[in-house]
């Protein structure tokens, strides 16, 4: 015998032995004739019942992990015992090995639909009941496994999607950050799955200009989420005395191809809303392409956004590119999630800028960011099914805003504790 | 994502059909090795028969260019239209990769 066999055999042996059965039979000599059988395999956890009554009134005290049943018994019969059994969540997946005399084709086929997990016929084969009691129980650990392994991954995702929540601006930091730069931000966050590559966060500078950066890592799920986090940690060590999105970006880049692997990348992009100018200066490796539009414009300014993703090569350089954003005026930045929606009859084409242009066109003034996002999200769920995570972000400047913000009192970290 | 190989003197062509999607990792998996089994240096997707390409299929195009680089292939993305040409586009990825009209 192999080891690989006797560690098998060994836990077969364990799996028996902590096996909890259930024998269900009006015939007292077969009760104890399969009892027998059953110690003979290593089993000793046996309850016994008489009938289907007997039998229900015993599974809350006994839990088994597995029934012998006989079909034919007085009082409640083994077809609608079985049936009892599995209306109950808790034993709705318990197997049932029918053990009967009954051996016609419809009999089997009653006792299935009734619920039963399998079935042989009288007179008893000893290897063969315990062959196939065998596999029930073996089943039935590996079942229980996979859902102990199920929840325990569930409850973990649960546990990383707060984390990754937690990582994007509070509201309470928003709206410290409006009534210092005069400059709103509405944002709405939904990763596709449990968690998502999507991130993005704002900062104010040495000079307290508003610098707001999204960021969306290739693909989505666990991987892509672990790449936000280390985003959030790259960009918290960065200096941000005077932000220069062109060498942000690079500086980004740089430290991100060192981490990811072949085939990961992120798109980024990052700006700064400059009152001195009236321009919203930024750089983008390969994000969508944000759309900007002033009090009074009846159409939004689709910028350039074109740049490298970050990740792919080190020495790639980014061009810091400005665009008008007055007093009043309005920056919509989103995931490639919204460009992406397939739309069509066939669902071959897919809503890009010109078709979430046409979404936001109608809400481009209304005077409430959250309204404008509240109003756009049913649309776009309406245009097509959304796989991706999707992030979007409305700035707005407010037109009775403080004209010069001060610099930053001083950096703070705001720590938040559980 | 479907895709034909035609495999020349020269350069290998394969044609990717329909969408490149996350879902579509092993099969770009087989076609990569497929890639590197043919003789030809160059190694050409048309992408003219391709309607759409997420992130994730932007990152397995990266991988197989890589892979072609690790044995000294050259792989060249031809033909793009529509969303794949924008994204390509947007993302400059001529940059890092060879892409023929």
């Amino acid at each position: 015998m192999s080891d690989v066999q006797r560690a098998l055999q060994q836990q077969d042996l364990g799996l028996l032995a902590g096996a909890r059965v259930m024998i269900v039979d009006d015939n007292r000599v077969n009760r104890h004739l399969l009892l027998a059988l059953l110690e003979r395999g290593g089993i000793s956890q046996v309850e016994m019942a008489e009938d289907g009554n007997d039998a229900l009134a015993r599974m809350e005290s006994f839990r088994p992990d597995l029934i012998l049943l006989d079909l034919m018994m007085p009082n409640l019969d083994g077809f609608e015992m079985c049936r009892r059994l599995r209306a109950d969540p808790r034993w709705a997946d318990l197997p049932v090995l029918v053990q009967s005399s009954l051996s016609r084709a419809e009999d089997r086929a009653r006792a299935f639909a009734a619920g039963a997990t399998d079935y042989v016929t009288k007179p008893i084969n000893a290897i063969e009941l315990l062959s196939r009691v065998r596999i029930h129980l073996q089943n039935r650990a590996l079942l229980s496994d996979l859902r102990m392994y199920r929840r325990r991954t569930e409850a973990e995702l649960d546990l990383a999607r707060k984390m990754q929540e937690r990582l994007m601006p509070s509201a309470d930091r928003l709206v410290e950050s409006e009534s210092a730069t005069g400059v709103a931000i509405d944002a709405h966050f939904a990763p596709s799955s449990e968690l998502g590559g999507d991130f993005w966060d704002f900062r104010r500078d040495g000079r307290g200009r508003l610098v707001v950066y999204l960021v969306d890592f290739s693909g989505h799920g666990v991987a892509a989420a672990l790449n936000t986090f280390r985003l959030h940690a790259i960009v918290q060590r960065m200096d941000f005395d005077a932000f220069d999105p062109s060498e942000f970006l690079a500086a980004v880049n740089r430290r991100l191809c060192a981490l990811l692997p072949n085939g990961q990348f992120a798109t980024m992009l990052a700006g700064v809303v400059d009152p001195e100018t009236d321009r919203f200066l930024y750089a983008s490796a390969g994000s969508t392409r944000p759309m900007v539009w002033g009090p009074g414009e009846a159409e939004p300014t689709l910028c350039d956004s074109s740049g490298l993703p970050l990740g792919l090569l080190p020495s790639v350089t980014y061009e810091t590119r400005s665009v008008a954003l007055p007093p009043g005026g309005r920056l919509f930045l989103y995931s490639d999630a919204a460009i992406e929606i397939p739309v069509g009859p066939a669902g071959d084409d897919v809503l890009d800028e010109a078709g979430l242009a046409d979404l936001i066109r109608g809400d481009l003034h209304e005077p409430d960011g959250r309204r404008f996002l509240d109003s756009l999200l049913p649309r776009l769920a309406a245009a097509g099914p959304i796989d991706d995570d999707l992030t979007a972000l409305l700035v707005t400047r407010r037109s009775d805003a403080p004209p010069q913000p001060g610099p930053t009192p001083a950096r703070r970290v705001a720590w938040r504790s559980e | 994502m479907d895709y034909g190989i035609d495999v020349k003197e020269q350069e290998a062509v394969v044609q990717l059909k329909g969408r490149l999607t996350f879902n579509d990792h092993a099969k770009l998996r087989a076609l990569i090795r497929e890639m590197l089994q043919n003789k030809a240096k160059r190694q050409v997707l048309d992408l003219s028969a391709l309607e759409f390409v997420d992130s994730a299929g932007i990152g397995m195009l990266l991988i197989a260019r890589e892979e072609m680089a690790n044995v000294d292939k050259q792989l060249v993305l031809r033909a793009a239209t529509g969303q794949v040409k924008r994204v390509l586009t947007v993302a400059q990825l001529n940059k890092i990769v060879a892409i023929e009209d």
